[in-house]
This record gives structure tokens, sequence and C-alpha cells, in this order.
């Protein structure tokens, strides 16, 4: 492949072109550390799983017509979470199964389409080279890369090779942490007695950073963890992976 | 046909308007019993009498067992465990004919099964290494309540009739209309009820202690 | 707010539930992981176990017949019962005709979902539930919050309490052995003294037209032995073709279910006591139950029809170990009552459980007969959407989003417009509180957004960097 770089898209998914752009910005100095042509398609919205996700597939199935579009051509499309990921990859092509010509299209961009951790890892065999970062990190799985991807060993074989952190195993870490998309805001009473579990499990490691291969996460994560005053950063592993770790966690000011 | 089940039948149809034929179902049904060795636990490995040993005793099954040469042994191994456990002398004896055939002398033994029956003398049918179970069929001299009543539970059981696996002891029976009970006895009766906390003797035998008797 | 949400508030306030909760599902999920990870063949196994499940549901005509025939061969009555209600007179017919005035009742979560406890009470039959956790419900007056452990949400001090008040010499209660030892005197009598034992059934096996009970303590046999008549009340679903397939689901179910690899006692009962046996009933019923398993077949969720009522689902379940099981309102909570409880009891009305998941899926991975849970459940967000049964709040939302969403130029100018006024209410880097964002920020601080999208700021760097 060396001689021949791959054409990758990524799709940085809603929440980070919205909220954290940092980790977008961490996704393409990876990629480009591993040659890759790396394109950022403007036309890119959501992968469609908040409607996929309240039932409304018939709205899904017109946003991933849209994505499948817009992703057609490209060797590999990287997505820097694995919740929307197992969205295109696994369930696109559920979506499309009365419909052959599109779920043929949807079973293609499936196939190129790779979550950004373990894309580094299984497909490049990559390691961060020369980044420091002298803290004690934990790490939670976010459930759909974990279950749908089998995305677990990976960042933490990357992350083990970062100079001067030091992972703590955190108890429950394949535990869901209850932001679950809109489950959070429609059921927030739930969700806070769940992320309020994961909270007391995170501080209970000691850790100073909490990191996590899906903004979503973290978001709701971090965002518990700050109100009760806990003083756990929060970052995307990608940034950490990219030398970023030095700028500011999630929720801090640049 | 009651109408409860012509209506039930037609609403399967409705869902499963194909029925397979008889012979494609006993087909798929032994292509799923070709797979079925490779999911037992591997864990037969010795003697099954030896295996049946440790997995009653294994802390899953926490049975107290012990070897006997032969049936004649019986009453002595009663009789020692009727004294360290410091129980009455006095002993409900399953009505089995290789039972009753023993010299019970020092034991008062007696065939009807109190409600409240403190010790309980049985010969099992045979028992299941894999798992470290006794298994009774309920037959004239094998009443099902034997099993249940009393607060221990002594069963004999022959070193001959430990099956490795689950499957094969139904194996031994294909064919056969069963008794109306096969009791599965896999150690003293317990509970989880109470906050997930194991405990012993909730209707059934407290203790069961197994008898291996080699010839 | 939703009745189910008023439920949840309720629950989640209620400290002594969260701890009998965890007290019961953390031993569950410890025990099942280390049965799990003693047997290395579980993966094929649960292969196995599904396909024999769905070979069975494929050909449930077949081997329905088949099992009636085996049955009534052996002796045994067998009824048919097209719903709940129909089960229940068929039951309380037989206790009738039986002149029974004591029934004795082993745990079986069909008889709660037809609601045979208060059928028999309102026939004015005295009912004695024996398994411990049904003694405990039924002396407290409540439903069952967990198919496994029906009293999970009771402490040991709350057992003590309900004991010394209704036990004859309950002695001490200080520990859990001195409760069950009370509970085991109480009910030593009403079992012998019973004229009909009732139970469920684990499986149903078609070619000896027997049926299986699974129990701990023994009360199945004590329940189903003494009386003169034992009556089964059970799922058409439960089928299984022989003996064979029994123990490969035998395997499964008892390692999901409490971590042993077999129960105490397994049972299979086939026909009523024979000549010259010398205990055992004289007249042995089959109720095969439909109430609605067809109309699940019908609607698409014959995988739910492989369930084997284990009850991993919920020990598993972030929102059940939360929660508790009487919050769903329904007689199966977790993720298996979010799938069967909308098909037996109506979408509109529990159309919260489906939508009350995180979608998570650790769910569908301890099953051990593979059901896809969170499939399942979203399939009952398609439905309840295309119902119309979304609020209309998150409706107006998820379609407003929608739009902007299939328009990526505008998507990408309201983006930028919102997240330039979101930094107004954040205070270093965090929003506290927020207009529309309540769902949020009520528990926990929002980040503020790190200036424009991603995308413009790409852009921008891009032509920068052309310049």
């Amino acid at each position: 492949m060396k001689n021949n770089p791959p054409r990758v898209a990524l799709f940085v998914t809603c929440l980070v072109d919205a909220m954290r752009p940092q980790v977008g910005f961490a996704a393409l100095a990876l990629l480009e550390q591993v040659n890759c042509t790396v394109d950022v398609p403007m036309g890119q919205t959501c992968c469609g799983q908040p409607a996929l996700n309240s039932g409304d597939q018939d709205g899904t199935r017109q946003i991933a017509r849209q994505n499948i579009e817009l992703l057609a051509g490209y060797d590999h499309v990287v997505v820097p979470s694995g919740s929307c990921a197992a969205t295109i990859i696994k369930d696109y092509p559920d979506l499309f199964e009365s419909d052959p010509a599109w779920h043929a299209k949807a079973v293609n961009l499936a196939g190129r389409t790779h979550e950004l951790l373990s894309y580094m890892n299984d497909v490049w065999g990559w390691r961060p080279k020369g980044v420091d970062c002298a803290e004690t990190a934990t790490y939670h799985d976010s459930c759909s890369g974990l279950r749908s991807l089998n995305v677990q060993a990976q960042p933490r074989q990357m992350l083990a090779a970062v100079t001067g952190l030091e992972m703590r195993p955190l108890e429950g870490a394949n535990v869901c942490c209850g932001f679950g998309g809109t489950f959070c805001v429609k059921y927030p009473d739930i969700s806070n007695a769940i992320v309020g579990e994961k909270a007391a499990a995170i501080n209970a490691t000691g850790a100073d950073l909490l990191l996590g291969g899906d903004l979503g996460c973290l978001m709701n994560m971090a965002g518990k963890l700050h109100r009760d005053g806990s003083k756990v950063r929060a970052f995307h592993a990608a940034e950490i992976l990219a030398g970023m770790g030095n700028g500011p966690a999630i929720g801090e000011p640049a | 046909m009651s109408n409860a089940k012509a209506e039930i039948f037609a609403a399967i149809r409705k869902s499963l308007p194909s029925p397979s034929s008889a012979t494609n179902i006993a087909e798929a049904l032994a292509a799923l019993r070709n797979r079925v060795n490779p999911t037992r636990p591997d864990r037969v490995n010795g003697a099954p009498d030896e295996v049946f040993l440790a997995r009653v005793q294994s802390p899953g099954v926490a049975a107290s067992a012990e070897r006997i040469a032969n049936l004649d042994n019986l009453p002595a191994a009663v009789a020692r465990y009727v004294s360290k456990n410091n129980l009455p002398p006095s002993i409900a004896l399953q009505p089995h004919p290789d039972l009753q055939g023993l010299n019970w002398s020092g034991l008062h033994i007696h065939h009807d099964i109190a409600t409240d029956e403190p010790v309980a003398v049985g010969l099992a049918l045979g028992g299941i290494a894999e798992t470290g179970t006794l298994v009774f069929h309920s037959q004239p001299h094998s009443p099902t309540l034997f099993a249940f009543l009393p607060l221990h539970h002594i069963v004999a059981v022959y070193a001959e009739t430990i099956w490795p696996w689950l499957e094969d002891y139904t194996a031994e029976f294909v064919g056969q209309t069963p008794p109306r009970n096969i009791n599965f006895v896999t150690g003293a009766s317990g509970t989880t009820d109470i906050e997930g906390t194991l405990v012993r003797g909730a209707h059934g035998p407290g203790w069961l202690h197994i008898i291996l008797v080699e010839q | 707010m939703s009745a189910f949400q008023g439920r949840v508030s309720s629950a989640l306030a209620d400290a002594t539930l969260k701890i009998a909760i965890d007290r019961t599902t953390n031993t569950a999920r410890t025990k099942r992981a280390a049965a799990i990870g003693a047997w290395p063949e579980f993966a094929e196994a649960r292969e196995l176990g599904r396909d024999i499940k769905d070979h069975v549901i494929a050909n449930l005509e077949y081997y329905l017949t088949q099992f009636e025939a085996n049955a009534i061969k052996t002796g045994a009555k067998v009824h048919w019962a097209r719903t709940g209600q129909e089960a229940c007179e068929i039951v309380v017919g037989i206790c009738k005709a039986a002149n029974a005035k004591s029934v004795t009742r082993s745990k079986s979560m069909l008889g709660e979902e037809i609601g045979l406890p208060h059928a028999l009470e309102a026939a004015g039959i005295e009912r004695v539930e024996t398994d411990l956790a049904e003694h405990i419900i039924q002396l407290a007056g409540e439903k069952p919050s967990h198919i496994i452990w029906p009293a999970l949400h009771k402490t040991r001090e709350q057992v003590g309490e309900l004991f010394r008040a209704n036990h004859t010499d309950p002695g001490a209660l200080a520990s859990v052995e001195q409760m069950v030892n009370s509970a085991r005197r109480n009910l030593r009598e009403k079992f012998m003294a019973a004229d009909v034992g009732i139970s469920g059934a684990n499986f149903l096996i078609a070619d000896t037209g027997g049926i299986c009970t699974v129990t701990n303590e023994g009360n199945a046999e004590l329940t189903t032995t003494p009386p003169r008549v034992h009556i089964v009340t059970v799922g058409i679903e439960k089928l299984v073709p022989s003996m064979t397939e029994a123990m490969t689901m035998l395997r499964l179910l008892v390692r999901s279910a409490t971590g042993a690899e077999l129960t105490q006692y397994t049972t299979f009962h086939t026909g009523p006591k024979r000549p010259g046996d010398l205990d055992g009933p004289e007249e042995f019923h089959i109720v095969l139950v439909d109430a609605g398993r067809t109309k699940m077949l019908a609607e698409g969720l014959a995988e739910m029809l492989r369930c084997l009522r284990c009850g991993a689902c919920m020990n598993h379940c972030v929102v059940f170990r939360q929660i508790g099981g009487h919050a769903y309102g329904s007689t199966y909570p977790g993720p298996m009552g979010s799938v069967i409880t909308p098909s037996q009891d109506g979408i509109e009305q529990f159309q919260d459980l489906p939508r009350a998941c995180t979608l998570n899926g650790q769910c569908g991975e301890v099953c051990p007969v593979a059901i896809p849970l969170p499939k399942l459940i979203r399939g009952w967000r398609t439905k309840a959407w295309v119902q119309g049964y979304e609020p209309a709040i998150s409706k107006t939302a998820l379609l407003l989003w929608r739009f902007l969403a299939l328009r990526p130029g505008l998507y990408q100018f309201a983006s930028n417009i919102a997240l330039r006024f979101m930094p107004i209410f954040a205070r270093s880097g965090w929003i506290a509180k927020m207009p529309l964002a309540g769902g949020w920020t009520t528990y926990r601080d929002l980040p503020s957004p790190q200036g424009g999208t991603f995308l413009s700021q790409y852009k921008a760097k891009h032509r920068k960097a052309a310049k």
C-alpha cells in the first residue's frame, strides 16, 4: 500500500463536527502518519443514528442514501466513533434488505468503512512514536464499538506505546455509561443513575484522565464527572495518540 | 379437536404456511444432534466414577461423599454418618430390595417417610459424572418423596451406573416410556432467593451424602 | 409524565431497592461469568441452543402434535388455551372438579403472566406459594420483580420483618439461614395437605410427552408429588424434540440463570402415578397456553420464542439495575420484557419499555440462545414511530434535525449559528443550564463547543494553506 496510498474519507460524525473538532483534527493527524490521502467530504452531516434509534427507518434510509453516495469511490471511510461506524457497517445493509440495488451499495460501503482506532491498529499496525503524556489514564469501552465492531484491545495496545502514560483498569469498563443517544435526554433520571455509577468507578481508579473512542459517551461521563466536582479530565483516545493530550480536555476552554 | 387447539394451529399455519415433511424434520433434527458432542464441557477425562466423586464434592455441588467396596458395607457407613452428625439412629429406608437385604442391626429401620424425616437412605438408579448428578426413577421401590422430605439424604450409587455425560444417560432410555418422575439431584436443596445468598435446606434435604459402591 | 416515568421516579428514590437489586444482580453476574468462563464450548453450545429452538418454532405444529399424542399415551390429560383467561378457567375447573380446598403452586412465570394466582383466589381456593421468593411475595401482597428472583427487590431485613409478622414460631430471624428455616417449617405441612399442585414447565419433551421442571429448593417436587392432582400450565413455545435436546438447553439455561451447572433438582414429569408407585398424583393435567405466542410469531418476533426465561438479560441490563422490575409495570421486566410486553399488552400503553433502553447490546451478548434483543427492541421503536406514538416534542425535534441532515449546506449554516450562541451559556468551558437542554443539563454539565464546526474550521485551514 505504501506505493499506492489509499484515498480515505474522514467521516467525523455530527458530534465531533459540532462539539469537539479537535477529535477530527486528531484523526487527520493520525491518518496522515500512515500516509493516507485524506479527504473530508463537505456534504457530510450525520450517520442517521438518532433517526434509526427513534424508529424512523424511512428517515434513516434517506440519510443513509445521501451518505452512501457521498462516500462512494473512496478506498476507505474512517469514522472516529464505534457507534457511528457500526451504524454504517451493520445497520445500513439491514435497512436496505428489500432493495437489492441500494443493499449492494450499502454492503460495499460497509466493507470499506472502519472505526478510527481499529483502523490504525488492524489495517496499519500503527504505534505512536515520540508521543509523551505523563499521566495516569483509564479507558471506557463504548458499547457499539465493543460489541458490534470488536474494538477493545486495539486502543489499549496503541496507548501502551505512549511514553509516560500509565493505564489503570476500569471496573465495569464494558458496561454502558448510560448515554444511549436520545435515551439520555428522554430518560434523564435513569441515565443519570447509570452514569453516576460509571463516574464513581472512574473516580475509584484514581486516574487523571478518562479515555474512550466515542464522543457521545465521553461527553456524558465528562459532564457527570464535572457536575460532581471530579478532577478527572476526558479525551478521545485519538487526541492522546496524536499528541494533543497537552491541549484542553473535553469542556476545558482553549 | 377442541376449538382452542384448532385455532392455535390455524394461527401457527398463518405464520408458517408450509410445514416441512416428517422426513425433513427428522433430517434437520439429526443434523442438530451431530453438533452436540463438541458443545459438552470437556471434563470427563478420567474414569466416570472418579470424575463423579470429584464433581459431587466440588464447591458448586457441595455434597459429601465416600467410597465403599460393596453394598454390604453400606449399613456401617450409614451408622458412621449418623453418629458423626449426632443424628437419631432411626432411618427411613427406601424400599429397594438391594437395601432391604442388608444387615441393618444397630439402626432402627422404617419404610414410611415422615414429613420431617431426619434421615433417609436410598439407592440411586445411577449418576452423571459431568455434573455430579444422582438420577432417580420413580417406581414401586423408589418413591419420589424419599429424595425430598428428609433433612439428611444418604444415597448409595453403584460405580458401574455412572454415565459420563448427560447425553449418555438419555441415550440409555431412548424409545422407552419414562417413569412418572425422573429426578436429577445435584447437591442438597438450596435457595438464593434472599439477596442471592445461597442457603442449603430450603425445602428438600439440607445435606446430601453420597456413597459410591465399587461393586 | 407517563405512568412508567412515575414508577421510575419512585424506584430511583428508593435507596433500599437499589441495595436489594445490587446484592442479587451483582452476585448473579459474577456467578454466571465464572460458569461461562469454565465452559469454553459455550459459544458453540449457544449456537446449537439457538438452532434447536428455531427448529422447534419452525415446526411448532409438528412437535405440538407429537407432544400431545405422547402425553395422552402416558395418561396425561392435555388441555389447550388460547388466552390466559381460558387457561385460568381450565385450571380452576380442574380444581373444582377435584373438590380442591388448598392448592400448592411452584413458581411459574406463565402462571404470573396469565393471572393464575388471582384466578385461584377469586375461585375461593387457598393458594400456597412454595418457592421461597414467591412465598415472600405472597406474604407481602406484591408481584414478582424478576423472573428468577421474584423477591429481588426485598432486602434480608425486609424479609425478616415479613416473616416475623406472618410465620408461626419464626424464632430468631437475624440471618438468611434462620429465615429459610422458618419458611421450611411453615410450609412443610402445607405441601402434604394440598389437594392440587400446580407447576409450570421449563421444557416440554415432544417424544415422551413429559415436562421438565428446574428448581433449586425442591419445592416443585414437593408441590407435584403429594397432591392427588398435578396441573401444569405451560406456553406452547417450551418444546424440545427430546431429552437429548433438553440436556443442551439445561446446560445453557442454568449457567445463565444462577451460574450453577445444573440446578439441585431437574425433574421430568411424565403422566400420573403408575401401578405400584407409592407416591405421585392420580391425575396429571397439562394446559398448553398460547396467550400471545402465535401473535408474536405473526408479528415477526419468532426469535423471542427462543427465550428460556433465564433472567441473564435483566441481570446485565443497566436500566433494570437502576429501576428494578416493578417499574416496568409488566409481568416480564428488563430487555426480554421490553420485547414481549408490547406484543402481549399493546405498544401504546407500553411504548416506554422499548424506548427506555440504551441499546448497549449486553443483553443480546449474554442471552444463552442468542436472541437479538437490541434489534427486537429497536423494532418496537419503529412500530411506535410508524403508529405515531413518538411524543410530539421529540418527534418535532427529530423531524427538524432530519430536514437539516438531508441538506448539508443548511445543516452547516444552522450548526454554526447554534455553536455561536452556546458559549453564551458557558462558564469556563461548561454549560450548566441552557434553554432546550434540560434533558442533559439537569444532571450533567455540557461541554461548550470549541468554536465553529469541524468542517468550517477545516475549510478555513485549507483555504489558508492554499494561499
